[in-house]
């Protein structure tokens, strides 16, 4: 059975593969608030997040200068080829994401008492008393969104968030 | 044999050689193609002064602050080692690694270390460790260096660490981590100009560059979101960032840079001034936000007020910006309470920040103002800054790559070739 699971994550397209972590986590929760959070985070940790569709193939032109890979050569020249082989080979499948990695560690199996990178997170403020503030403009905000939970101080950043921001993420 | 020392970042690789005390170089870890480009570009080219990087679009062998892509790194690798004329096979390797890295990660590095590119010998390094240990040597009578401990608060890329050291190793199980860091902070500042101005949604390198000219920590928002509402003069905080225009400039620059220091001006902590206005300035307010939706996008500048500040707040204050986890000084409580009740004193008294995040202007005394109240009277609360927070992790690991004793604490290439990865790490960890 592990093995079919493994087997329909390679065919996954690299295109799906790429959301999927947001997706699986979105599509856990039910309410949208919930997802715009998770959204929030994945699109503060994005590398080019103005691109609309992500490239995710375009490795094959990622290659730089040939001195370059002198260094690598000097002492196995004939192992050359095949490396090269191997990174185009490579490049070709989209770099998995740390969060695929995590799960596949599989770090909630380990006793209680060892120290890993899940129990070192810092968790949740103690204080509930939050200051809030409108996410268009910075100000302080005395509004929620009912449909996303994002937080606005007028009419006019409501108008703001409702043309270019709520529910953008949340599929 | 040469040491090379590499203090390998998710946003920064800093390389250089052990027993030096400045790095050879300082290059962002990535790769970059420029729009008018079909070709990625790494290393010293990002650097070049010259080099249009508007709109470039970037690929990251790190994830959340973790190496995912070891062939991406290796490219980086290849091309920085290359530049820098190092021949692995005839050096050792001093390697930082982020705390809780995963077996399956260490062994990708392991495998780019000794198969990809040949280096004799290698030791992992943690940075609170490191930091530690330059701090420690730089004071030897000092309380760090007498009692072996301290709190290392690291402010990094992907994620700020609070890591208690004690007898000169990082204490794991009282590590505390929060998720956001240096780059979370420049797509947030993206996120505000984006919808308020100008779409710079696709600038990675302008945008860290405003970060770093622009951005400070407030020591009040209540008081200073108050000064950001206020009109022309009074409005201390407004200052203007020029864009590149690919023909005049190539780079970004702050367009009136006594203008963008007048928030220094402000004495610390006075509260409530200047309140009156406050009807008034919420029309104005709305009025400057409808002007702001006329903006000529030709006109290649945009102005800023409160996200020179709300930026950096993110990091005290994350819950209020839309992430549920607690704040700095709350992240350092939790890390101090998980040690023995016997080191707790010693930890409030020498914690030491790092990290490029750290530098924000007012960071230190900030963090005192949140923390104090937190801590018991009776203990001490003492910060200081690294000298230099991006190099210190670095000029740690050059420190310990000169110490007599650094060929014992290595794995060498056979040792890797016989064990495997993973009984060689054991012997990094006590
Ligand atoms: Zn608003
Ligand atoms: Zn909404």
């Amino acid at each position: 059975m592990d093995e079919d699971m493994s087997n329909s994550a390679r065919r996954m397209s690299t295109r799906t593969r790429r959301v999927a972590p947001k997706m699986v986590a979105a599509l856990a929760s039910n309410d949208n608030r919930t997802q715009a959070v998770l959204a929030r985070l994945e699109a503060l940790e994005n590398d080019n997040p103005g691109l609309e569709t992500v490239e995710v193939n375009d490795d094959s032109d990622a290659s730089l200068d040939d001195d370059d890979e002198q260094v690598k050569r000097q002492s196995k020249g004939t192992k050359r080829k095949t490396r090269q082989a191997k990174a185009l080979e490579n490049a070709k499948k989209a770099p998995r994401t740390f969060h695929e990695l995590l799960h596949e560690a599989n770090l909630e199996s380990l006793p209680r008492h060892v120290p890993t990178y899940l129990r070192a997170a810092v968790g949740p403020p103690s204080s509930v008393a939050r200051r809030h503030f409108c996410t268009v403009c910075g100000f302080s905000s005395n509004y929620t969104c009912v449909r996303c939970g994002t937080r606005f101080c007028s009419t006019r950043c409501q108008n703001i968030h409702n043309d270019t921001r709520c529910l953008k993420f949340v599929a | 044999m040469t040491v090379v020392v590499l203090d390998n970042g998710g946003g920064l690789i800093k390389a250089g050689i052990g027993g030096e005390r400045e790095p050879l170089t300082v290059i962002p870890n990535c790769l970059a193609r420029p729009v008018s480009s079909k070709k990625f570009l790494t290393g010293d080219q990002l650097l070049s002064p010259t080099e249009d990087l508007t709109s470039a679009t970037v690929r990251r062998p790190f994830d959340r602050g973790y190496l995912i892509n070891p062939d991406l790194q290796s490219t980086i690798w290849a091309h920085l080692f290359s530049t820098l004329r190092l021949t692995p096979s005839h050096s050792s390797l001093l390697l930082t690694e982020p705390l809780f890295n995963l077996p399956s990660i260490q062994r990708h590095t392991d495998e780019l270390v000794f198969e990809e590119f040949n280096f004799k010998a290698l030791y992992v390094a943690d940075a609170p460790g490191l930091v530690h240990l330059y701090e420690a040597s730089r004071r030897p009578y000092g309380l760090v260096s007498k009692s072996q401990c301290s709190l290392v608060v690291d402010c990094g890329f992907s994620f700020v660490h609070a890591a208690p050291v004690f007898q000169n190793f990082c204490v794991n199980y009282g590590v505390k981590r929060m998720d956001l860091g240096g780059k979370a902070l420049s797509n947030y500042l993206k996120e505000l100009i984006s919808y308020r101005s100008i779409n710079v949604m696709d600038e990675s390198f302008l945008m860290d560059h405003v970060k770093e000219k622009l951005c400070f920590v407030s020591l009040d928002v209540q008081r200073d979101l108050m000064i950001a509402r206020k009109r022309g003069n009074d409005n201390i905080f407004k200052c203007t960032y020029v864009l590149p225009d690919g023909v005049t400039y190539t780079k970004g620059f702050v367009k009136d840079p006594a203008e963008a220091d007048r928030y220094r001006t402000l004495s610390d902590g006075a509260t409530g001034l200047h309140t009156e206005k406050m009807e008034t300035d919420q029309q104005e307010h709305e009025e400057k936000l409808e002007n702001k939706n006329k903006i000529d996008l030709t006109k290649n500048e945009f102005s800023l007020t409160n996200e020179r500040f709300l930026v950096p707040e993110m990091i005290f204050r994350p819950a209020d910006l839309g992430m549920n986890q607690a704040g700095l000084a709350e992240c350092i409580v939790r890390a101090v309470n998980s040690c023995h009740p016997h080191l707790q004193p010693v930890l409030y008294e020498s914690i030491i920040l790092t990290g490029g995040s750290t530098l924000f202007p007012r960071f230190a005394e900030r963090l005192e103002r949140e923390l104090r109240p937190l801590v018991p009277d009776n203990y001490r609360v003492k910060i200081s800054t690294q000298e230099d927070p991006i190099l210190g992790v670095w000029r740690g690991g050059s420190l310990l790559a000169s110490s007599p004793d650094f060929e014992t604490m290595c794995v060498t290439k056979a040792e890797y070739e016989e064990l495997g990865s993973f009984r060689c790490r054991k012997r990094f960890f006590h």
